[in-house]
C-alpha cells in the first residue's frame, strides 16, 4: 500500500455557521500555546485540599458494612456489640434511613428501558460484593471498622445470577424480583436494507468478542464529607466528585432539603475519568447519617472499596456481522451488545452508557449503506456498571477495529488499506446512524501516522525478523470520538436527555476578571485553558484571569466535567459570555474617551483609541470606572460588567488514529509494548501541551483494559480483584514511549471551532494493542483474538491453539 | 483512613511518637497500629503525604525515612519513632519551587496531583543515587509509583529535565568553589 502525503489536509478555513464569538480566533494570543498550568504549584507543593484533607470539629468516621456474598438475604442485623464498644456512636441500618431519606429511581427515558426504584441503603438483599448493608459512625477510621466487624448478621444465601447471556434467558434466577426480568432494556436499530446487502454481499463475517470488565480506579478513591447543621437546615458536602451540582440535584429530593440550602464542595479531585460522574449511595447515606446523628461524618472510600463497590465499566459481549463485496468495500454491519450490568443501574447513566454509544457509533469512520444494532442490559450479581472514559465506544471500538483486521487477513488486505478504503472522506459526513460528524481528518490521520511509523519499512523489518523467529506485530486503530455531550450528541447516542452549561464572566472593581463554569476541574487544566480562553475572548491578560468551578455556592449551575465537554461547552460559553462583556467594556471605554465605539480596540487589557496610541484607560481605571463611576459611566446602560450565558452546542466528534509496536516472546507469551503513535485531532487545540497529556493518559487505560486490568469475579459469584496485587495497573515499565502528533480540522459548528477530547486513548488504544498481538501471532495460523484484556497466559493459549490447529 | 480527632492524653495502649519532619522536631499520640500515613496526615497535619491503596503498591505514600524511600501506608507510627522524615512540604523553599518541582510544572508531570507528591519523594531520591538516569532507569526506579493520569510520559520528562537542572546548579556551585 503507499501513503500520500498530509498537504492535502483540510486545513480548517471552515466557517462556524452556527457560531456567535467567530471573531475571537482572529485576535488569539493564548489559545493554542502550552501555557504552563497555573494549578501545579498547589499540587506540587502539598497544599492540595482533596477530601480526606478536609477536617470538621467533632467529626465522626463512617464505615459500611458490605456484603461478603454476591446474592443473600439477610434474615437479621444485631448491632448490640458494636454499639457496646467504646468510641462506636451509632449502627444505621436501612430502617434508621428510612424515615428520612427517599429513594433513587433510575431510568432513561425511552420507552424500550425499565425503571429501577430501590432504597439507597438496601438492609434486606445483599445482590453483589461489596453492598452497603449498615454504617457505622465512630470517633476514628479505625473503631469504625472494629465497629463493623462486631455486627452479627444472619444470611441466606441466594443463588447469584453471573452469566449474562444465561441472564436474559426466561427462567433465570432474577437478580431483582420487582423487575419481573433480569432485562433492563432491550433497543433496536436499523438503517438502511441491512438484509438485503448481507443476502447479495460476496463475503458476509460474523465474531463474537467478549470485552472486559475494568474501571476508571482514579488513584484518589471516593469520599465524602457531610455537615447537616439542624439549626439552620443547611447542608455542606464535600465529595471525590465530577459534578457537584449533579451531586446537589440528584440527592436534594432524597435527603428533603432544597437545593439552595445545600453546597457542594469538590475541591481538589485525584482523577475520576467519568466514574465519579456518577451519583454514589454514599452521596446520600453519608448527608443522611449527618443528620441523624447531628455530627459532620467523613467517609474515606478504602482501595478494596474502590474496587469490589464503586462503580465497573465496560464488560460486554458483542456479536457482530459483516457484509462485505468482492474488493473487501464494506456494505452493511450487524452488533448486538449484551451489555453486562450489576445489581442495578448506576445512578443516573445506567449501564446503557455501554451498550447505546457502542451500538450508536458503529460505523465510525466507514462509509457503509446499513446497519442494524440490538442492545440487551442484564442485570447480574455484580457491582453496578456504568460510564469510564470512552464510555461503550471503547468495547464497541476494540470489538469492530479487531473484526476489520481478521477481514482483512481473511482476505489478504493491508489492515491499513481495507480502513482507508472503506473511510469517509475529511469533510463533514452523517454516518449511517445519524451521527452528524463535524469534518475531520478520518483517513489523513490514518495516513500520518503510517508515515510517523515508516509503516512500509517497519513491515520490511517485521518480515526480517521473522526470520530470525522474533514476532514483531503492528496494531491499527482509528477512531472517531464524540465529544462535549450537549443534547445533540446525548441523542445521537440514544439518550433523549437535554444538556447546556453556563459560564458567568465579571470584570472586578480593580479591572481583573473572575470566571465561573458549572464545569469541574480535576486534571484537565482547565483554570488554565479556561483562562487562555477567557483572555483571548476578551483582549485581556493571561494572568488577569481567575477560573473558578469545583462548588456549587462559588459557581453558576452546570452538569460538570464527563464526555470531553468542558473545552467545548464551558469555552463555547464564556467566548459568549466574554463577548458581551468585551462589548460592554468597549462602550463604557469609548463614552469616557468620548469615541465611538467602533474606534476603540481592547487589547492585553488596554482600551485605546484606534489611531491614537496615548489616548487609552486600563481595565483597572475601567473597571473602578464601571463600579463607582457615577456620572461617567454610559448613562442608561446597566453599570456591571458581568455576563452569564449558556451554550448547547451541536455534535462536535474529534478524530483521529493510534497505533501500536509489540514483540511477542512465543516462549512465555510476553507481549513487549515497544512504542505507539497517535495522530490526533480535535479541532482548535486550546493548549497542545494539556491535548497531549490527555491523549497519552488516555492511552495508558487503554493499554490497560487491553492487557492487564480485570475485575474478575469467579462463577460462584465472589470478586476476585480485590486489591491492587490482583488488579494490575499498568506502570512506568508497562506503558511505553508514545509520540503524538496533531491534525487541526476545527469543528465546523462550535464555537471556536473547538472539538472536545480526552477519552479516544482509551477507546482506540486498547484495539491498536490487540491488533497488535494478532499481527505478531499471524504467521503461526489463522489468528482471531476475541476477548480482553489478553494477558501472557491467554497469548500461550493462542499460540497452543494455532499450532494445535495446523 | 484518619485518626482518632479526640486525641486524649496518651492511653496505656497509645504512645507519644517523637519524629523529625522535614528538619522540624514534632510529635504526637499514635496507637500500636495506627499507619505511619495516618499519623503523618492526621495527627501531624501534614496532608500533602496520600494514600491511595494503603497495601504498598501504588506509591502515593512514598516519602523519605533517614533518607530511604518508604512507603508510609506499610508501616506503623510507633515504629518511626526517634526518626527523621521527609515530605513534599519541605521541598520548597518559603514558597520558591525547587528545580524539581519546577521541572515537573514546564514538563508536564502531573494531571491531578494525586500522586505526585510520592513521585516528587522518588524522584529525589532517584537524582540523589544517580544524578544522569537513562530512560530506561528512570522507568525502571519509578515503576512502584502508580499515576493514574499522565500515562508518564510528562512524568520521564520532568525527571529527566529536573536531573538537568540539578547537574548546572551542581557544576555551577563546583565552579563557585
Ligand atoms: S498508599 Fe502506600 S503504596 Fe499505596
Ligand atoms: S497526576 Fe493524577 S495520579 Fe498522577
Amino acid at each position: 500500500m503507499s501513503t500520500t502525503p498530509t498537504e492535502s489536509l483540510n486545513t480548517g478555513l471552515n466557517i462556524q455557521t452556527m457560531a456567535e464569538a467567530d471573531d475571537v480566533l482572529g485576535r488569539r494570543k493564548y489559545i493554542g500555546m502550552s501555557v504552563l498550568r497555573t494549578e501545579d504549584p498547589v499540587f506540587l507543593t502539598g497544599r492540595g485540599k482533596y477530601t480526606d484533607d478536609v477536617h470538621l470539629p467533632g467529626m465522626l468516621h463512617a464505615a459500611f458494612l458490605r456484603s461478603p456474598y454476591p446474592h443473600a438475604k439477610i434474615l437479621s442485623i444485631d448491632k448490640t456489640r458494636a454499639l457496646a464498644l467504646d468510641g462506636v456512636h451509632a449502627v444505621y441500618t436501612e430502617a434508621d434511613f428510612e424515615p428520612i431519606l427517599g429513594h433513587f429511581v433510575t431510568t432513561v427515558h425511552r420507552e424500550e428501558v425499565l425503571t429501577v426504584d430501590r432504597p439507597i441503603m438496601d438492609s434486606t438483599v445483599a445482590r453483589y460484593v461489596g453492598q452497603p448493608i449498615a454504617v457505622v459512625l465512630a470517633d476514628s477510621r479505625y473503631l469504625a471498622e472494629d465497629g463493623v466487624d462486631l455486627i452479627d448478621i444472619q444470611w441466606e444465601p441466594l443463588e447469584p445470577v453471573m452469566d449474562a447471556e444465561k441472564a436474559l434467558e426466561p427462567d433465570s434466577t432474577l437478580v431483582r424480583e420487582d423487575l419481573g426480568t433480569n432485562n433492563f432494556a432491550h433497543i433496536e436499530f436499523q438503517r438502511g436494507d441491512t438484509e438485503g446487502l448481507f443476502e447479495g454481499a460476496a463475503h458476509v463475517f460474523s465474531k463474537r468478542f467478549h470485552h472486559g470488565r475494568f474501571m476508571a480506579a482514579p488513584l484518589e478513591p471516593r469520599g465524602v464529607i457531610a455537615d447537616w447543621d439542624v439549626a439552620s437546615d443547611e447542608l455542606v458536602v464535600w465529595s471525590s466528585t465530577q459534578i457537584p451540582h449533579l451531586i446537589r440535584t440528584f440527592t436534594a429530593g432524597p435527603l428533603g432539603i432544597a437545593e439552595s440550602k445545600m453546597r457542594v464542595i469538590a475541591d481538589h479531585v485525584g482523577g475520576g475519568f467519568g466514574m465519579k460522574a456518577h451519583v454514589f449511595d454514599e452521596e446520600a447515606l453519608i448527608p443522611a447519617s449527618s443528620k441523624l446523628s447531628g455530627k459532620p461524618i467523613k467517609w474515606i472510600e478504602d482501595r478494596y472499596e474502590n474496587l469490589a463497590a464503586s462503580l465497573h465499566s465496560k464488560e460486554m459481549i458483542i456479536y457482530l456481522e459483516a457484509a462485505v463485496d468482492k474488493d473487501g468495500k464494506f456494505l452493511a454491519f450487524k452488533g448486538h451488545y449484551i451489555g453486562v450490568g450489576g445489581a442495578w443501574p448506576a445512578h443516573p447513566w445506567t449501564s446503557l452508557i455501554d451498550t447505546l454509544p457502542a451500538a450508536s457509533l458503529l460505523p465510525s469512520i466507514y462509509d457503509i449503506q446499513a446497519v442494524s444494532t440490538q442492545i440487551d442490559a442484564p442485570l447480574t450479581n455484580r457491582c453496578p456498571s456504568g460510564a469510564y472514559r470512552g464510555v461503550g465506544w471503547t468495547p464497541g471500538h476494540v470489538a469492530r477495529e479487531t473484526f476489520i483486521d481478521d477481514i482483512a487477513r481473511e482476505m489478504e488486505i493491508d489492515p491499513a488499506e481495507i480502513r482507508l478504503m472503506n473511510s469517509i472522506p475529511d469533510e463533514p459526513f452523517v454516518s449511517v446512524t445519524g451521527m452528524k460528524y463535524d469534518g475531520g481528518s478520518y483517513s489523513a490521520s490514518l495516513r500520518k501516522t503510517l508515515e510517523m511509523i515508516d509503516y512500509e519499512g517497519l513491515r520490511k523489518k517485521q518480515a526480517e525478523l521473522l526470520k530470525e523467529g522474533r514476532y514483531l506485530g503492528i496494531g491499527i486503530s482509528p477512531y472517531v470520538e464524540p465529544t462535549a455531550w450537549g443534547s445533540e450528541v446525548a441523542k445521537a447516542n440514544g439518550f433523549a436527555a437535554e444538556f447546556f452549561d453556563a459560564a458567568n464572566v465579571t470584570v472586578e472593581p480593580d479591572g481583573s476578571i473572575t470566571v465561573t463554569t458549572g464545569c469541574h476541574n480535576h486534571g484537565q487544566a482547565h483554570y488554565t485553558t479556561l483562562a487562555q480562553v477567557a483572555a483571548d475572548t476578551l483582549g485581556v491578560s493571561f494572568e488577569s484571569i481567575r477560573v473558578i468551578e469545583n462548588d456549587s455556592s462559588q459557581a453558576v449551575y452546570g452538569t460538570g466535567t464527563y464526555a470531553s465537554r468542558t473545552a467545548v461547552v464551558a469555552g463555547g460559553a464564556i467566548m459568549r459570555a466574554g463577548k458581551e462583556v468585551r462589548e460592554k467594556i468597549i462602550r463604557l471605554a469609548a463614552h469616557a474617551m468620548e469615541v465611538s465605539p467602533e474606534d476603540v480596540d481592547l487589547a492585553d487589557g488596554i482600551a485605546s483609541v484606534k489611531g491614537v496610541p496615548d489616548k487609552s484607560m486600563t481595565m483597572a481605571e475601567l473597571g473602578f470606572m464601571s463600579y463607582y463611576g457615577g456620572s461617567s459611566r454610559v448613562p442608561g446602560v446597566e453599570p456591571a460588567l458581568t455576563s452569564t450565558r449558556s451554550y448547547d452546542p451541536p455534535e462536535t466528534y474529534s478524530n483521529g488514529t493510534i497505533i501500536a509496536i509489540v514483540e511477542v516472546d512465543v516462549e512465555t507469551g510476553f507481549v513487549d509494548l515497544q512504542h505507539i503513535a497517535c495522530c490526533e485531532d480535535c479541532g482548535t487545540m486550546l493548549n497542545p501541551m494539556v491535548v497531549d497529556g490527555q491523549m497519552v493518559g488516555a492511552i495508558s487505560h487503554g493499554i490497560g483494559g487491553a492487557m492487564y486490568e480485570d475485575l474478575a469475579y469467579a462463577d460462584n459469584g465472589q470478586f476476585l480483584s480485590a486489591s491492587l496485587m490482583d488488579y494490575l495497573y499498568p506502570s512506568t515499565t508497562e506503558v511505553p514511549h508514545m509520540e503524538i502528533s496533531h491534525i487541526e480540522t476545527p469543528s465546523v459548528v462550535t464555537e471556536g471551532g473547538i472539538k472536545g477530547m480526552g477519552e479516544s486513548g482509551n477507546i482506540a488504544a486498547g484495539a491498536a494493542c490487540i491488533n497488535a498481538i494478532a499481527d505478531a501471532l499471524s504467521s503461526f495460523g489463522k489468528i482471531e483474538i476475541n476477548k480482553t484484556p489478553i494477558g501472557p497466559s491467554d497469548v500461550m493459549d493462542l499460540i497452543r491453539g494455532l499450532r494445535g490447529a495446523k | 483512613m484518619s485518626t482518632n480527632d479526640q486525641s486524649a492524653a496518651a492511653t496505656a495502649e497509645e504512645r507519644i511518637v517523637r519524629i523529625t519532619v522535614n528538619g522540624t522536631a514534632m510529635s504526637g499520640i499514635a496507637e500500636p497500629r495506627l499507619l505511619l500515613h495516618d499519623f503523618l496526615r492526621h495527627e501531624l497535619e501534614l496532608t500533602g503525604t496520600h494514600a491511595g491503596c494503603e497495601h504498598g503498591v501504588c506509591g502515593a505514600c512514598t516519602i523519605r525515612l533517614n533518607g530511604e524511600v518508604v512507603r508510609s501506608c506499610i508501616m506503623f507510627a510507633v515504629q518511626a519513632d526517634g526518626a527523621s522524615i521527609e515530605t513534599v512540604e519541605g521541598m520548597a523553599n518559603n514558597g520558591v519551587l525547587h528545580p524539581i518541582q519546577v521541572a515537573f510544572q514546564e514538563e508536564h508531570g502531573l494531571q491531578c496531583g494525586f500522586c505526585t507528591p510520592g513521585m516528587l519523594m522518588a524522584t529525589q531520591t532517584l537524582l540523589e543515587e544517580n544524578p544522569d538516569p537513562s530512560e530506561d532507569e528512570i522507568r525502571e526506579y519509578l515503576s512502584g509509583n502508580i499515576c493514574r493520569c499522565t500515562g508518564y510520559v510528562g512524568i520521564v520528562a520532568s525527571v529527566k529535565s529536573a536531573a538537568k537542572k540539578l547537574s548546572v546548579i551542581q557544576s555551577n556551585a563546583n565552579g563557585k568553589a
